[in-house]
């Protein structure tokens, strides 16, 4: 079991955090290149530069945004508070991650890091209660949905339960093989799933805005692929 | 082979769609600029379903493939399966998803279910455009013949019938038009307004939907005493006076052909710049693309009407009689000006000055509802009931809740689409008007005329 132990949180560790750091740095960097390429051809290349940061900064902060379907808004709120926070900010983690690559940074108490960990979970729990709860969000929910629900819960139950082994019921090193294993398919999947947000949201509304700067031959252009520039509307 | 349709669509090539809608696709994806974006969008998605609650149409029908998220993965699944090396590698490995006649007559009904009004875009925290996916979509549709046949005879006549504009206004109509207007001033207010044509080195060139000539006489006269008054430098060119444009509801080609033709009435009369005329897409697609098909930063300025009436109004050369209207007023912000957070308090400021009842509905500005005939759906005669009574009813909620006589809409299209969204949900004693329509009751003419005598 200990070379379980050990190969989870070694180089499966750096593994999926390879991937993951690498994933998100390629869509990050493809969605800046989307840019470049846009505005390269447009014939507007004038952005409203402040438009953009604004309602890009109202998204990373969304606490305008608690009055639209506020429990759904507090759930995701708290949630991505804890989910961000905890991991990175966990003694344990701390410890790990300076093992693995050399970083290091403070750690939350414990006390902090219990609160957060409990507000991811419960965060999680409510936005799958509203995910089928709510009519349109279950029509438009698909089994990944749900896939990636239950791949983010699982790391933050079994950690909080491998930190009190007083309210574990299960084999404490299954439990911390188990949390292991989860984490790095968390981070392993990251590219490859919804996650991939983290990294694509300060980017969207910069995207959504050059999407409107068309390329001013783009027209004649598709007309002459398709056969038709010299047919009549 | 009858397509479910619900508009009418003019003859076309049934035999191979999928396949041509595909070589479409690809070939506007190869040589536009959507492909980054789509790419873009395909890989974000997170079905959050904060969307719902924002469009009007779901609202009110309830119904998956009315969610804008649901909607916009249509095309987007389109894109995933036949353009990206995953996609077409799960099709071959996988008995997976195939782009059927009947997915296509799907997405050609649910494109244009969706009026563009871009509400969703506000609360979708991945600031997905659902609104641009429409509008892709509706091009790519429209280049293998599926487009409603109201908005392509428009363009048509636009672009290549002998008037050059969508209600096929011969030149001298116009010219009698705008010479009936003036003495239709002269009779009611015994002012002397001009409805100058063809005056080289004027500063703007004026572009309303053109249907105003034959509509909205009011909102003419208002606009044309404005000019008078405050000493506006305007004109009315005859080689192009229709601002409407749509190319923007449902193709890029179009689209462009039409601003580039406004930008050149502009250079052919010396002008500063275009002055778009009551009319929300008009001035959008003017000031969104005139800078794209024309001349990028040396491209002619864009200008709508009430921003000039307000900047004149705030300079003191307007007189207008505060209080003048005493019915309850209200104002719908036409979504192509106000979405955007472009012209929201323009209006406002004159409309709180000149009436004594003015309320605004709730939500506006940024929020406000489309009026249910956004995206062209206005000119589709065939989907009255669904235009009304679905994607408008929140609008008829809306103005009930005011119990306004009058709803200033300054945009042709919601202006006919309100009046039908109101004569259909019983608010028969509600009046439709643009705002040059309230400000020309409002005007001080004794102080016009003053003004006129000292300055004579």
């Amino acid at each position: 079991m200990d070379a379980w132990l050990d190969f989870a949180r070694g180089p499966a560790f750096r593994f999926a955090l390879a991937v993951m750091v690498l994933g998100l740095l390629r869509h990050f960097a493809l969605a800046l290149l989307s840019v470049r390429a846009i505005l390269r051809r447009a014939g507007d290349k004038t952005l409203p530069v402040t438009q953009i940061r604004k309602a890009t900064l109202s998204w990373l902060f969304p606490v305008k945004k608690l009055g639209h379907h506020t429990l759904f808004a507090a759930a995701s709120v708290l949630f991505h508070l804890g989910a961000i926070v905890a991991p990175l900010l966990l003694a344990a983690h701390v410890t790990l991650i300076e093992a693995s690559t050399g970083l290091a940074w403070p750690a939350l108490n414990p006390l902090a890091a219990d609160i957060l960990t409990l507000l991811a979970i419960g965060g999680l729990l409510v936005l799958f209660v509203v995910r089928i709860a709510k009519r349109a969000a279950r029509d438009l929910s698909q089994r990944s949905d749900y896939g990636v629900l239950l791949l983010v819960l699982v790391p933050f139950v079994t950690g909080f339960l491998a930190a009190h082994p007083g309210l574990n019921p299960f084999p404490f090193t299954a439990v911390l093989l188990l949390h292991f294993l989860s984490a790095d398919l968390l981070l392993f999947m990251f590219p490859f799933t919804k996650l991939v947000h983290v990294v694509l949201l300060p980017a969207t509304q910069l995207v959504s805005e050059a999407a409107w700067r068309f390329d001013p031959d783009a027209g004649e252009k598709v007309a002459k692929a398709l056969g038709k520039e010299n047919q009549r509307i | 082979m009858p397509r479910k349709m619900p508009y009418y669509v003019e003859p076309y090539d049934l035999v191979g769609r999928p396949a041509r809608f595909l070589e479409a696709f690809a070939a506007i994806l190869e040589h536009s600029t959507y492909g980054p974006v789509i790419d873009f969008y395909a890989r974000l998605k997170t079905r959050c379903a904060r969307c719902p609650d924002l469009c009007p149409v779901y609202q009110v029908t309830g119904e998956k493939r009315d969610i804008p998220c649901e909607r916009s993965d249509m095309l987007l699944e389109v894109y995933r399966r036949y353009f990206t090396t995953r996609g077409k590698m799960k099709g071959r490995l996988l008995d997976d998803f195939e782009l059927t006649d009947e997915y296509l007559d799907d997405m050609a009904e649910s494109y244009w279910r969706c009026t563009a009004c871009r509400r969703c875009k506000l609360e979708c925290p991945m600031g997905i455009d659902h609104g641009l996916i429409t509008h892709l979509a509706r091009w790519i549709l429209s280049e293998i013949g599926i487009v409603p046949k109201a908005l392509v005879v428009s363009v048509r006549e636009q672009l290549e019938g002998e008037t050059k504009n969508t209600s096929a206004i011969p030149v001298p109509a116009l010219q009698d038009n705008c010479a009936f207007l003036e003495d239709e001033i002269r009779e009611m207010f015994g002012y002397e307004a001009k409805f100058p044509i063809d005056v080289k080195g004027a500063e703007w060139v004026f572009f309303p939907a053109v249907s105003d000539y034959l509509l909205e006489a009011d909102t003419l006269m208002g606009i044309a005493v404005v000019m008078q008054i405050t000493g506006g430098s305007w004109t009315i060119g005859t080689g192009d006076f229709d601002g409407i444009n749509y190319g923007l509801f449902y193709s890029d080609r179009m689209l462009g052909r039409i601003v580039r033709n406004e930008a050149a009435e502009v250079r052919r009369l010396e002008a500063k710049g275009v002055l778009a005329g009551e009319c929300g897409h008009a001035t959008r697609a003017a000031k969104g693309f005139i800078p794209t098909y024309a001349g990028g930063e040396n491209a002619p300025p864009v200008m709508n009407i009430m921003q000039y009436t307000h900047r004149v109004w705030k300079e003191g050369k307007l007189p207008l009689l505060a209080g003048a209207i005493k019915e309850r007023v209200t104002y719908h912000d036409p979504c192509n000006i106000a979405r955007s957070g472009w012209i929201l308090e323009e209006p406002r400021d004159i409309l709180k000055h000149i009436c004594a009842d003015y309320v605004d509905m709730f939500p506006n500005r940024r929020e406000n509802y489309c009026c249910g005939g956004g995206g062209g759906s206005v000119s589709i005669d065939e989907i009255r009931e669904f235009r009304t009574k679905t994607g408008g009813k929140a609008k008829a909620d809306q103005i009930r809740a005011t119990g306004a006589k009058y709803v200033v809409a300054p945009c042709a299209n919601c202006k006919k689409q309100v009046r039908e969204v109101c004569e259909d949900h019983g608010l028969s004693e509600v009046e439709t008007v643009g705002l040059h329509d309230l400000i020309l009751k409002a005007i001080d003419w004794d102080r016009v005329k003053n003004v006129k005598k000292e300055t004579a």
